[in-house]
């Protein structure tokens, strides 16, 4: 009997489900909107993750990096007149770069060092937009012009769905690379992965630059797509949300952590009449899940269902040669 | 292959933990080293392995000054070490931990060699039912071992090991001591620090004795048992 391979079933129904939700949703616009405010969020929890859950940086300065990609290609816009696709590019190797000075600054930090240091960083950043009123906009914020020309969200769906599959891409190609071996090495004994010949200066920079850009990219895209970009989203408050998505998705899984993202900024939308009470249930939710299940939420679920999968080859295998050996006999 | 350890000396503020460590490794030696807690051993292996440097002095291999170098190259150009403290890759399978130090070392090889290569050298552990296991289920001993085998798909000349026998039981010791002495044969030098006198004492082929910092013997075992200084500074001490 041939075996259905459930993951391939699950994958299939939800990319099937993401491509078609522009039609399913046509009649509600205000959730296609939830739907690119998702991704957008489900890219930012799951490249944070390939920076704390598999590098070991737990870093708050990853809103900050976004803003970046977001105010520098607005910025540019405004004093350089650079397109919106020339800005979002430029600004995301901008986001890049800080990210490589950030990532230099912090070599020799760890754990509450590293946090505190990063959390430093952002309020920087965040009361400086909001002092430059002249150039920022300060707390008013800063108008950016339409990166498509369409007043239909459909086209900003699929380019944010197509960022999303496609960093997700990435950093699932990284994290099974021998970058990815690295930068758990790193996590797990920085000295001992030095001791087996990993230049850990070296991967420990690239896991803050990469992850960098692609929370810049993401920020440009969807300040273009938003018109508005103002220093609040740098508030500690901001990137708690994305750290939790991340730990309730699961830290260690840039799926686990995507779809945590997705499925948190969905329930906090149809939970709005609770007001600021489902932050509340939100905080709950991430201490229960901090206490009771620190590989998260998801990620156990994504891990059942290969293990499953990967137990069952093992099964199958050891039948055959059980039965090769009693045929031999 | 030499390793030439010259004058080092290494102070934390007022502690001077190496004053004036000198010695050479010539070719695939045999060594213990020995000395009572605080003496420097451990001091010692971080800075030949490049985590410290030194005060004072240098270490070179081949002729090339290697101390200054980051421990990542020196790790490359062909020191291997433990900790006394076993330090597993915990939350990464056994065979991850054995492939971080062979693709740190040939970037462009082919994983599936490293894994054939993995097996092997698990197998002659007895532990390659292990390898999808995560580190940190290991029981203390296997983790011991599986340093053991991470260091040879580092496969350094020179192979140094903070206590490998600290804390294990008669039988994981065998496998220890057929791991160091097969080692050995396929020509890698191997500094060994010890507690355990009996062992060192038959295992290696020349001791070095370390006391306050200092270098007090440097010989083969039998001549190193009967000298007075060992005695009164380093035997005579246990005899309290
Ligand atoms: N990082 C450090 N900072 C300050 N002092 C240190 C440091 N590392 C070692 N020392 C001191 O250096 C001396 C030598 O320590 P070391 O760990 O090398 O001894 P050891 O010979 O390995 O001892 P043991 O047999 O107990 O492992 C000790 O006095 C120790 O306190
Ligand atoms: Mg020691």
């Amino acid at each position: 009997m041939k075996h259905v391979d459930w993951r391939w079933v699950l994958t299939g129904s939800a990319l099937a489900l993401a491509v078609s939700a522009p039609f399913l949703l046509s009649g509600y616009p205000y959730w296609l909107h939830v739907a690119i405010v998702a991704y957008f969020y489900a890219i930012l929890a799951s490249s944070w993750s390939l920076l704390a859950g598999h590098a070991g940086q737990f870093s708050f300065a990853h809103m900050a990096f976004m803003a970046i990609g977001a105010y520098g290609s607005g910025l540019m816009g405004k004093y350089w007149g650079t397109s919106p696709l020339t800005g979002i590019v430029l600004s995301t190797v901008l986001a890049g770069l800080v990210g490589l000075i950030i990532g230099v600054l912090c070599l020799r930090l760890k754990g509450a060092y590293l946090a505190l240091f990063t959390i430093a960083f952002s309020e920087v950043l965040r009361l400086t937009l909001n002092a430059e009123l002249d150039i920022t906009g300060g707390p008013n914020g800063l108008d950016l012009p339409p990166l498509l020309a369409t007043t239909s969200r459909v086209p900003y769906y699929y380019l944010m769905l197509t960022l999303l599959l496609v960093s997700l891409g990435f950093m699932y190609w990284l994290a099974g690379s021998r970058f990815g071996l690295f930068f758990r090495s790193i996590r797990e004994d920085e000295e001992a992965a030095a001791a087996m010949g990993v230049h850990i200066v070296r991967y420990k920079v690239l896991a803050f630059v990469i992850t960098a850009m692609i929370a810049g990219l993401a920020g440009g895209v969807e300040a273009h797509y938003i018109g508005l970009i103002t220093p609040n989203i740098l508030i500690l408050g901001q990137m708690s949300i994305v750290i939790a998505m991340a730990v309730i998705g699961g830290i260690e899984s840039l799926l686990g952590a995507a779809i945590g993202a997705i499925l948190i900024q969905f329930s906090l939308e149809l939970l709005r009449e609770l007001g600021n009470w489902r932050l509340v249930a939100f905080g709950l939710l991430l201490m229960l899940t901090l206490r009771f299940a620190r590989n998260g939420l998801i990620y156990p679920l994504i891990e059942r269902l290969v293990l499953y999968q990967a137990r069952r080859a093992v099964i199958e295998g050891r039948e055959q040669k059980a039965k090769q050996a009693g045929e031999g006999a | 292959m030499e390793l030439d350890v010259r004058d080092v000396h290494l102070h934390f503020g007022g502690i001077r933990a190496l004053n004036g460590v000198s010695f050479t490794v010539r070719g695939p030696e045999l060594i213990g080293l020995i000395g009572p807690n605080g003496a420097g051993k451990t001091t010692l292996t971080n800075v030949i392995s490049g985590v410290y440097k030194p005060s004072k002095g240098a270490v070179y291999l081949n002729g090339e000054r290697i101390s200054g170098l980051p421990p990542y190259h020196i790790a490359r150009r062909g020191i291997g070490r433990t900790f006394q403290v076993t330090r597993a890759f915990r939350r990464m399978t056994v065979l991850e931990n054995m492939l971080v130090p062979a693709m740190a070392l040939h970037p462009a090889g082919r994983r599936q060699e490293f894994v054939e290569r993995a097996h092997e050298i698990l197998r002659f552990l007895t532990m390659d039912h292990l390898a999808l296991e995560y580190a940190r289920s290991l029981s203390g001993g296997q983790q011991k071992l599986l340093e053991l085998g991470r260091l040879l798909m580092l496969d350094p000349d020179v192979i140094i090991l903070d206590e490998p026998f600290a804390g294990v039981h008669p039988k994981l010791r065998e496998t220890i001591w057929e791991f160091i002495t097969t080692v050995h044969q396929q020509g890698k030098a191997f500094i060994i620090i010890s507690h355990d006198m009996e062992t060192i004492f038959t295992l290696s082929q020349r001791l070095l004795v370390l006391n306050f910092g200092q270098l007090i013997a440097d010989g083969p075992p039998e001549q190193v048992k009967e000298d007075p200084a060992v005695i009164e500074a380093y035997l005579g001490k246990e005899d309290e």
